[in-house]
């Protein structure tokens, strides 16, 4: 900016704030705080805060604020120059495999279940499970995840440390190596603590005899199971995401973020064309697509769930979005029972279903604007004249508009068990989705 | 298939610890010992770590000699609460540093998002900035 500024931010974030200034190369940067949280406060007590001490240095909070931006720069401030980043040694050990699983857990690089210890030899054996070369770039740089990922860089070798480390076999590999090819890893950092969903489309499901049938989203088998764990760790390790009060600020964290939602799609029991294909994929390739968003839910709580005859599906998925985050999307998860009889409804396409919601969920002007994602997300996008959001924000209050800013930010994948007609909702938007087949 | 023993034996709730001291030494209870010692190897794991790039240091900008008579940017990041800190902060500079012009500006974009042009603002027509995250 060239002018001398001071950041405020809240107490909450001191780990957060100082790391991020560091990493962006200002690791004395003068940072001033107050109490946590200021949101919601009246004026009144905004400016008792102001009036107030600053809650980590405990000086008075507006003078340290004027001191920021008059006192003399220190040596060690106008220092310019490179620094390198340590992650700790190449190798740990030689040690027993007691000591080594306590060692990996204690540094952060575990989801704190015992991992599979990754011994050169077992690296090796992954690096079998693709034709790729061990020391090619798989990233150079990663556009930053959450709040501040900073730009890691990794190799296939390391992407299989972490492949061992999660239990996955050689034979998963490439669908490891797809899911970090798209240069956003797990452990999303927001206060929203959201979460992933990988979805697996194409051969490579019964290659890996992927679970797709009854249980089909729970622990009954490895691919499922290890590939989603997968992600988590890769999120902790070839970034520096995951840690606590730095990189990862999810308030009450995400029971997700241990598998990740792992959807291998039953394309043979679904009527309708499988996921990837409507991502410009052919049917045959192998692809996972990567969802991003805050929950999932059972949409056998919806209103009218428990209606026998002629079960209305589409008005039950509707009633779910109603309490969704509006602005990310939602992956409805349908058993093939759902998907038959919405086909048998006349919706022969994912398209119509996703039409008829997209128009027939909505809410007022109103509840959008003092909703939480409009407000943050959207509000800003409105400014910058973005359509729809600009005109939402100038109609009258009572105006009803869709819940969804577009029709095709719901989508549909398929599976499960049939042992009775439920989905369930996923609050989650698409981001990328990779081929695998390139990673064999 | 070998049977990891020490597994069995804690699985029902004996020490593995309890049969070593006990007796003389069967030519099983050698192989469970051989076994231990397996178990106790010592091996190498490879880190899981990918590779930070180096950080550059950037120089912070040269302080003021004094806020009196400047302007002071306040920029409002979007997040809640930020705003209305500012606003009050402004009320306090009208207060205290009379002198001092405050010009609140709300970041264009998403929180993240960067902003060159209202940078470039501050910098022709601003002597200093605040920023307030909000939370």
């Amino acid at each position: 900016m060239g002018v001398p500024s001071v950041p405020i931010i809240t107490r909450e974030y001191v780990d957060l704030a100082k790391a991020t200034a560091a990493r962006r190369g200002m690791p004395r940067e003068r940072i001033t705080f107050t109490p946590h949280p200021i949101w919601g406060r009246t004026s009144a007590e905004l400016i008792a805060i102001l009036g107030g001490a600053d809650p980590v240095s405990g000086r008075p909070l507006m003078r340290e604020i004027t001191d920021a931006l008059t006192v003399p720069l220190s040596t060690e401030e106008k220092k310019v120059g490179i620094e390198n980043v340590s992650v700790g040694p190449p190798v740990y050990g030689p040690d027993t495999l007691d000591n080594l699983q306590e060692l990996l857990m204690a540094n952060g690089m575990t989801d704190y279940m015992p991992i599979i210890i990754p011994t050169e030899e077992k690296v090796e054996a992954m690096l079998q499970g693709t034709s790729h070369g061990a020391d090619e770039v798989l990233r150079k740089s990663i556009e930053g995840v959450g709040y501040e990922s900073a730009q890691w860089g990794f190799t296939v070798r390391q992407v299989a440390v972490n492949a061992v480390m999660a239990g996955c076999r050689p034979d998963f590999f490439p669908v490891v190596l797809a899911m970090a090819s798209v240069g956003q890893l797990g452990l999303f950092g927001s206060t929203t603590s959201s979460s992933t969903s990988l979805v697996i489309n194409g051969p490579i499901r019964d290659k890996l005899n992927m679970n797709y049938g009854l249980g089909a989203l729970s622990p009954f088998a490895q691919a499922n199971a290890t590939i989603g764990r997968c992600w988590t760790l890769m999120g902790k390790n070839l970034t520096p995401g995951g840690v606590p009060g730095d990189t990862y600020q999810g308030g009450q964290g995400n029971n997700l973020d241990y598998n990740n939602l792992v959807i291998a799609e039953d394309e043979k029991s679904s009527p309708w064309p499988p996921l990837h294909t409507q991502f410009g994929f052919k049917a045959e390739e192998s692809v996972v697509s990567i969802f991003g968003g805050p929950d999932v839910r059972q949409g056998h709580g919806a209103k009218g769930a428990g209606v026998a005859e002629n079960a209305k599906f589409d008005e039950q998925m509707s009633f779910m979005f109603q309490s969704m985050v509006g602005g990310s999307g939602a992956l409805v998860i349908c058993d093939p029972l759902v998907a038959k009889r919405l086909v048998e409804q006349g919706y022969d396409a994912k398209s119509k279903l996703a039409d008829w919601l997209w128009k027939n969920t909505q809410r007022t002007a109103k509840d959008f604007r003092e909703s939480f994602l409009a407000y943050v997300h959207l509000y800003p996008l409105a400014l910058q004249g973005r359509e729809p959001y600009a005109t939402w924000y100038k109609l009258p209050d009572d105006t009803m508009i869709p819940f969804f800013p577009r029709a095709d930010q719901i989508n549909f994948v398929v599976c499960g068990g049939q042992a009775n007609a439920f989905f369930q909702v996923a609050n989650m938007n698409h981001g990328r989705s990779a081929s695998i087949d390139k990673w064999m | 298939m070998k049977l990891n023993r020490r597994k069995l034996l804690s699985l029902l709730g004996a020490s593995p610890g309890l049969l070593a001291g006990s007796g003389t030494e069967s030519g099983q209870q050698r192989n469970t010992r051989q076994s231990s010692v397996a178990a106790e190897r010592r091996i190498v794991a490879v880190s899981p770590k990918g590779t930070p790039p180096p950080i550059t240091l950037s120089a912070m900008a040269l302080r003021l000699d004094t806020l009196e008579g400047k302007t002071i940017y306040m920029v409002d990041t979007g997040f809640f609460g930020g705003g209305a800190l500012l606003q009050g902060m402004q009320g306090w500079f009208q207060q205290n540093l009379p002198s001092v012009q405050t010009v609140f500006r709300k970041k264009a974009g998403v929180y993240a998002e960067d902003d060159p042009k209202l940078w470039a603002e501050i910098k022709a027509h601003g002597n200093a900035a605040i920023m307030a995250i909000g939370h």
